[in-house]
């Protein structure tokens, strides 16, 4: 249960950024996961809507936002999407890190590794 | 009482960019710059409980008794039972039990790392908690990853954890001395493995034995 421990982090930055700014109410907060991480979103959701209550942040809108997968190949300059390969025979989608362009083997992830908080939105203690 | 309470238009929005991944990534890059000024080769090995993590470093470990000085760190949830098999073979050994955390990360691992007479080591295995998800979010400043699948998984292992691939040097297929009574492919898996990361290299082992043990050290991509 390791989205246990991301979700932890995301409520603590939360509250730590509320606080600071004098927040009555966190409103709204927005997270990037990449495709390309090992977090279940569902579940991080999960996790951080718990870790929120009894807090400022217990009504809080909480958008998850999946950021793609993309990598560049070395050899050839290509970046874009991961070839996926249909498995029929499995109903799966296999990931394929070769390079959808030149079949080179030296590619790198430039996108989708991210676990962000983006923004939050908070309403202030009146003055 | 009465209370004031801000109306919606006037919300603040506070962009954080704030990376949650960062804390674990610099403390990584920290034990590996650690493990480099001490001339400390570092491997990560993961595979499920079961698999034969264990097994492997133990004959890793006998075969290269007087040829490099290894050490080993076990991450286990609890008990010292594989720490206290790899040290009968012959090297130093840290425990750490996670106690729940189903991985090991930078920081346990610094940790452990403390405990270490680095400089008296060539050669160190860091043996992850058994399964092949979580660790994969959580560098820990080694320099080589290995996965280790076993025949008795069944034969869809490779496909099941694709992305556990993408920074893994080698595979090893384990127990291929019961393929035939499991009804697994080692070939297939092999196949499985390359078609998501062609470079991957696979390695075949009994570990119970040290069939192919000498394969699998020479893909350690060790300078000595």
């Amino acid at each position: 249960m390791h989205e246990a421990s991301l979700a932890q982090s995301i409520v603590e930055t939360v509250l730590r950024y509320a606080g600071a700014n004098k927040a009555q109410t966190v409103k709204s907060v927005q997270v990037d996961l990449g495709a390309l991480t090992f977090f279940n979103i569902d579940q991080v959701k999960f996790w951080v809507k718990v870790g929120f209550e009894n807090t400022i942040a217990q009504n809080a809108r909480v958008v998850f936002r999946q950021i793609p997968g993309r990598i560049r190949c070395k050899a050839c300059g290509f970046e874009g999407e991961l070839k996926m390969q249909q498995n029929a025979v499995y109903h799966l989608a296999l990931p394929d890190f070769s390079c959808p362009s030149c079949n080179n083997e030296t590619v790198s992830i430039v996108q989708g590794k991210e676990a962000v908080v983006k923004t939050i939105r908070i309403l202030k203690k009146p003055e | 009482m009465k209370t004031i309470t801000p109306s919606d238009d006037e919300a603040l929005d506070l962009h954080l960019e704030e990376n949650l991944l960062d804390k674990n990534q610099s403390l990584a890059q920290k034990n590996r710059r650690l493990l480099d000024r001490f001339g400390v080769y570092a491997v990560d090995i993961l595979g499920s409980v079961g698999s034969g993590k264990t097994t492997l470093i133990q004959q890793m470990v006998t075969f290269l008794k007087g040829k490099l000085r290894t050490a080993a760190i076990a991450g286990d949830l609890t008990t010292t039972i594989d720490a206290n098999r790899i040290q009968n073979a012959g090297a130093e050994v840290i425990q750490i039990n996670t106690g729940k955390e189903c991985h090991l990360d930078a920081n346990l691992v610094h940790r452990a790392m403390n405990h270490l007479d680095l400089k008296n080591i060539d050669l160190l295995f860091i043996e992850n908690v058994g399964n092949l998800i979580c660790p994969g979010e959580f560098p820990i400043g080694a320099h080589q990853r290995i996965v280790i699948v076993s025949t008795t998984e069944g034969p869809y292992m490779i496909l099941k954890h694709p992305y556990i691939l993408m920074d893994a040097s080698t595979i090893v297929v384990n127990k291929i001395d019961l393929a035939q009574a499991m009804d697994v492919d080692i070939q297939k898996l092999k196949e499985n493995a390359m078609g998501i990361k062609p470079d991957i290299e696979v390695i075949f082992t009994n570990a119970r034995t040290g069939q192919g043990i000498s394969d699998l050290i020479q893909t350690i991509r060790i300078q000595k």
